[in-house]
């Protein structure tokens, strides 16, 4: 600025008048009013719960989907809309009992737990008209089976008889699945496996056309034909997905929507406060205040849900490398971590968890003996065990991934460790080489890290986390390396085992070694909170699937455009440029 | 600075203002640390409502409020001052540097040299600043500080380089440097003595606005998740943290903010201060 | 001045085969895009299977030399996430961006032209200083610190604009892009403005602007035809130089606002390790830096009546 003249001092002082009303308006701005507020649009017919057809339902996810072939995208993004496109022949209830889906009834099972037939119902048609025989069922496992596709279904299959050959491609066939008659097919298993139906229901296991699945796996993946209940209409790449209602659906009556938008990548930050303002009709990837906000907000309460998600979160303690191949420091660890603060912290986003095994599953066991808690005193004496009573020379490096979230949870353990003179030093990486590094044998000494559920059942956490066939050179699952006979022998066993009651006691004595064991310092699960508008109806939290919108109706199929102008609940129509049009 | 651009500089308003505030920041940035009443990395307990977790606002404790981690806003912002500040200063020393050397030995000794600096320059130029920081600052993951400082000045120094070229051009063919070299005086000594002093006015100018660049450019790199490794904060990581809460606490984000465009709004009238006094157009 | 424009492209095309060749052997030392895309469950085999369905396996020289024919062919490869060509996905993304941008610049031009002349020809009353001071305070904020305020504020408090995101069909796109490109645009309409008064005040006093004045041309005419055209030069050099500005600056204002376009596309490949999309960008990037530098000059050798003459001559 040059200097202004003497003649131009009353100007300054107009200006500078000016200039500080406008500082002052926008600072009343950001000071009153509360910005949270109540549901702004309600259902047009109260009570009534006659489902009404027609509408758009708006949903989202926070990252991008890659794809809809579904004996490939295992992820949670394309789950959600596998789901929409494609049916198994099992499926599961909201009590996650296993119901019949495209098959007419549960399996026949043979005496010795190792055959499954299955009968189909009559009549189920593909995206392209065809009728679904067994003969799709098997001709979709099999390639999904097939060694060239590199599915991660296939471990899931493991015992199914003839699979050796299959993947070595001794056979064309898989010998284990067997066309009976049009709409039977059986399956024979090498030995009993009690995950065997949890794995026919899961995704991997869909039924394709096979003339709509050649060998072009970019085509197949952007072109999925199933037999759900909405077809892809339209996919902008990296914006949104539009699902169309299947007119063919085996269902009559469902589903209920017309058209389904499944916007992506919106970020966690601007999520709610996009729902708030009408764009979504769901929203479940917010921040944590935003959680904590519709946990406490009264108007929302009928349409939220909480829930335990079920996935395992911990400080994964490579037992392979110094220090924590000393089972005290492991120990001191699990019992110095204050988890009542994590949770705090994240705005009680967070169940704390002190065992190898999330709650709900079978052999969880709330007053678990030996159940890892916040206990200073013990875990001082776990580091006096170990030879350190006064902490340890030399720090230890925790690695987490990046993004605001692992940098959180690294301070926090940073803050804990130092209580008993453990200095952490964080190591945020980026995704792949956090992937590629930590499941290598003898490069990370504390890991943060997470596991959701495949199935609800024990052995996807157990198998994958702490068998010691997990443990490998590469791309190691067990993180902790944890390798324990005893432990493999019970696991084994147990995943054999068909009488419930004998299962649970077995994988509830497993949690109670791993637990003892420490090779993780079990942390938390997630808590889900999801809300949706007051005209979404008949939705609720599934158990297995993340948002299933499946039977979803509407009460308020109105254009979205006129909703998004509505102004903010409180400040005058006058004040909208639009004149607050509805 | 000679005695009539000093009084120059004094009389406009703009300028002295501009030096204020920019002591008042560099003295945050020397002993803000010092005035911070409480450990900026430490989480606090009380910090966050017992119920929703959320992070207090102003009080008698926390002066300025909390982070969401329970870490107290005030000191964070005095020693991410220092940071950030550190940082920028670290930047622009090196950009100044390295441009001052370059266009120098450019200007000076033309021919090869010359053709060679300007090439490099040209292309240094065609890359895109903030993408370029990105993918570097990816493939060093979690920088220190030293490492950043070089990332930023590497890429800041050539327009200095070329406006420092232009000028020792300019002095080289002057009657003073002329004689020197007829008397027989070394290269480096002309340098030194006769153009350096030329060429210094102009790097102080574009100095002063390059730290605000420098500011706002580690800003811009934190604020997108990169920069330096937590839990040591500067205002550009305090902005990436203050988003999650922008609805609930936007203070968070705001304080920051606020002290960002303070330093840049100071760094900028100074240098405009300066440049009005050292070369006034009538 | 034929031959200046090849040299000037030859160049152009040797500073983009240096800045490419460069990021090329940088970005490879980043780490695995395979397992970057396929996620957290997925199998080390699967993972094989990607890399060498990519050629990722191959050595990196025989990727390099692989990749600069593709691009002399302009085939610049395909995205590591989704398989689609590099060129595809940057031809879809760059509508968007270009609308944000060329927003962003009209915003600039109006806003910084039109008070920067208002400012000059109201030169030293409180209008000028009240306009002059905002212009040096719109200077010091960058996108991030705006962005959120607009977005926080005026989006979500008032509901005067959507908050973020892109919109379903052309004018709610155009309705979307608004608040961000207002982010965008004010550093450049605070630096436009300020331009701008300081030419047209020198122009006001130019002989020629006097002799108009005398020859009893009315003062809108005068500002208007006479003043402002030919202050508009060093503007149009700047425009040509801050192209490049838009992009980079793109990045982050399309972060906060959930825009899908080429920056956020950057922020995305960056986070996937999506080898030749980072490439791609780059050199779209570069390519925008060029274009603008040459713009630039040319703008300047054709306004300037001062080098047309000398040219002429």
């Amino acid at each position: 600025m040059r200097s202004i003249r003497r003649s131009d001092a009353r100007g300054v002082a107009l200006a500078m008048r000016v200039l500080c009303a406008c500082a002052c308006a926008a600072l009343a701005l950001i000071g009153c009013g509360d910005p949270r507020s109540g549901p702004r649009w309600q259902g047009a017919h109260g009570a009534d719960e006659t489902p009404r057809r027609g509408g758009t339902f708006v949903f989202h996810h926070e990252s991008d989907v890659r794809g809809f072939d579904p004996a490939v995208s295992f992820d949670e993004l394309s789950t959600m809309g596998i789901r929409l496109l494609f049916d198994c022949l099992l499926d599961y209830d909201y009590e996650m009992n296993l119901v019949p889906s495209l098959a007419e009834a549960l399996p026949d099972v043979s005496e010795d737990g190792k055959t499954f037939t299955f009968h189909l119902r009559h009549g189920v048609r593909f995206h392209n008209g065809r009728e679904l025989t067994a003969d799709d069922v098997r001709w979709s496992l099999e390639r999904m089976l097939n060694p060239d596709l590199a599915s991660p279904g296939v471990e899931y299959f493991a015992r199914l008889d003839g699979m050796a050959d299959f993947a070595a491609k001794r056979t064309a066939h898989v010998r284990g699945i067997v066309v009976v008659d049009r709409y039977t097919v059986r399956f024979t298993l090498t030995q009993p496996d009690q995950t065997f139906l949890n794995a026919i229901a899961m995704p991997f296991a869909a039924p394709v056309p096979r003339e709509n699945y050649g060998p072009d796996d970019e085509e197949v993946s952007r072109h999925p034909v199933g037999t759900g209940p909405f077809t892809l209409e339209d996919w902008e790449p990296g914006i949104r997905v539009t699902f169309r209602r299947n007119p063919r659906y085996w269902q009559p009556g469902k589903p209920y929507v017309d058209q389904m938008l499944f916007e992506l990548n919106l970020q966690r930050e601007t999520a709610f406060m996009r729902f708030i303002a009408g764009d979504l009709d769901h929203v479940h990837r917010h921040t944590p205040a935003d959680r904590m906000f519709l946990a406490q907000s009264r108007a929302w309460a009928p349409y939220r849900e909480e829930h335990i998600k079920a996935d395992l979160w911990g400080l994964e303690l490579n037992t392979g490398m110094e220090p924590f191949s000393n089972v005290h420091l492991r120990r001191a660890v699990a019992f110095v971590v204050d988890r009542e603060r994590w949770s705090l912290a994240r705005n009680r986003a967070l169940a704390p968890l002190g065992q190898a095994l999330p709650i709900g599953f079978a052999g969880y066991d709330a007053h678990l003996p030996g159940s890892q808690t916040r206990d200073l005193a013990r875990a001082r004496e776990e580091m006096r065990l170990a030879g350190h009573p006064d902490g340890l020379a030399d720090p230890v490096t925790l690695w987490i991934g990046e993004g605001a979230t692992g940098k959180m949870y690294g301070e926090l353990a940073q803050a804990n460790l130092a209580e008993i003179g453990i200095r952490v030093e964080l190591k945020p990486v980026s995704f792949p080489i956090y992937l590629r590094e930590t499941g290598k044998p003898r490069t990370a000494q504390m890991v943060f890290g997470g596991w959701n559920q495949d199935f609800p059942d024990p052995a996807t956490f157990f198998d994958p986390l702490f068998h010691s066939r997990s443990a490998k050179d590469t791309d190691s699952s067990n993180r902790s390396f944890y390798k324990n006979p005893e432990l493999d022998a019970l696991l084994d066993q147990a995943r054999a085992e068909r009488d419930r009651t004998r299962r649970t006691a077995l994988y509830r004595e497993a949690n109670q070694i791993v637990t003892r064991d420490a090779p993780w310092a079990f942390l938390f699960s997630n808590i889900m909170v999801e809300a949706w508008q007051p005209y979404v109806r008949n939705y609720r939290v599934h158990p297995v699937w993340s948002n299933a919108f499946r039977d979803v109706w509407l009460d308020l199929p109105r254009r979205r455009i006129a909703q998004r102008y509505a102004p903010h609940a409180g400040t005058p129509a006058a004040l909208m440029p639009f004149g607050g049009a509805r | 600075m000679d005695l009539r651009a000093w009084r120059r500089f004094r009389k406009n308003k703009g300028a002295v203002a501009g030096a204020v505030l920019v002591g008042f920041v560099v003295l945050i940035a020397l002993f803000g640390p010092l005035l911070a009443p409480l450990p900026p990395n430490e989480q606090f307990a009380d910090a966050l409502d017992r119920v929703t977790g959320l992070p207090v606002g102003a009080g008698a404790k926390f002066l300025l409020g909390a982070d969401q981690l329970g870490r107290d806003e005030l000191s964070r912002i005095l020693h991410g001052g220092q940071t950030s500040l550190a940082v920028a200063l670290g930047a622009t020393a090196l950009a100044i540097c390295t441009g001052l050397l370059v266009g120098l030995l450019a200007g000076y000794l033309g021919g090869p040299a010359d053709t060679l600096s300007m090439r490099s320059i040209d292309i240094l130029l065609s890359l895109p600043f903030l993408l370029v920081a990105i993918v570097v600052n990816r493939v060093i993951d979690s920088p220190s500080l030293f490492v950043l400082c070089g990332l930023l000045g590497g890429l800041s120094w050539m327009t200095l380089a070329r406006i420092t070229r232009a000028k020792t051009m300019q002095v080289r063919e002057l009657e003073f440097v002329q004689a020197a070299r007829a008397m027989g005086m070394s290269q480096t000594r002309i340098v030194l003595r006769h153009v350096l002093p030329n060429v210094v006015q102009p790097a102080i100018i574009i100095g002063t606005t390059l730290v605000a660049q420098m500011i706002v450019a580690e800003s811009a790199m934190s604020f997108l998740g990169l920069g330096v490794r937590p839990p040591a904060a500067t205002w550009g990581t305090m902005l990436s943290d203050g988003v999650t809460m922008l609805s609930y606490k936007p203070m968070l984000m705001y304080l920051p903010s606020t002290m960002i465009a303070l330093t840049v709004f100071g760094f900028n009238l100074l240098g405009e201060g300066l440049r009005d006094a050292l070369d006034p157009k009538v | 001045m034929i031959e200046l424009l090849i040299k000037r492209a030859a160049w152009a095309v040797l500073v983009l085969f240096v800045v490419v060749s460069s990021v090329f052997f940088l970005a490879n030392y980043i780490g695995d895009p395979a397992s970057a895309i396929l996620g957290a469950q997925a199998t080390p085999a699967q993972r094989e299977q990607y890399r060498r369905a990519h050629g990722l396996d191959r050595p990196l020289s025989e990727q390099y030399v692989k990749y600069l024919i593709g691009v002399a062919h302009g085939d610049l490869g395909k995205s590591l996430k989704d398989d689609q060509p590099v060129v595809e996905v940057l031809l879809q993304r760059l509508p968007r961006t270009a609308l944000l941008g060329s927003m962003a610049l009209f915003f600039e031009l109006c806003i910084g032209l039109g008070f920067g002349i208002f400012a000059a020809v109201r030169r030293n009353t409180w209008v000028d200083t009240t306009v002059m001071s905002a212009a040096f305070v719109g200077v010091c904020l960058p996108s991030f610190v705006t962005g959120p305020f607009f977005l926080r504020e005026i989006a979500f408090r008032l509901g005067w604009f959507p908050v973020g995101g892109y919109g379903r069909d052309a004018l709610d796109h155009v309705y979307h892009a608004v608040l961000p490109a207002l982010t965008l645009a004010i550093i450049g309409a605070a630096t436009y403005a300020r331009v701008m008064r300081s030419e047209m005040i020198e122009m006001l006093r130019a002989d020629f602007v006097r002799t108009a004045r005398a020859k009893g041309a009315t003062a809108t005419a005068v500002v208007l035809r006479h003043a402002a055209r030919n202050a508009l030069l060093p503007i149009v050099t700047m425009l040509g130089l801050s192209l490049p500005l838009i992009v980079t600056g793109a990045i982050i204002t399309e972060k906060i606002y959930d825009w899908p376009g080429v920056g956020r596309l950057a922020i995305e490949s960056i986070d996937a390790l999506d080898l030749p999309m980072i490439l791609g960008i780059v050199l779209l990037a570069s390519m925008t830096v060029q274009v603008g530098n040459f713009l630039a000059d040319i703008s300047v050798a054709a306004l300037d009546p001062r080098i047309r003459a000398n040219a002429k001559s």
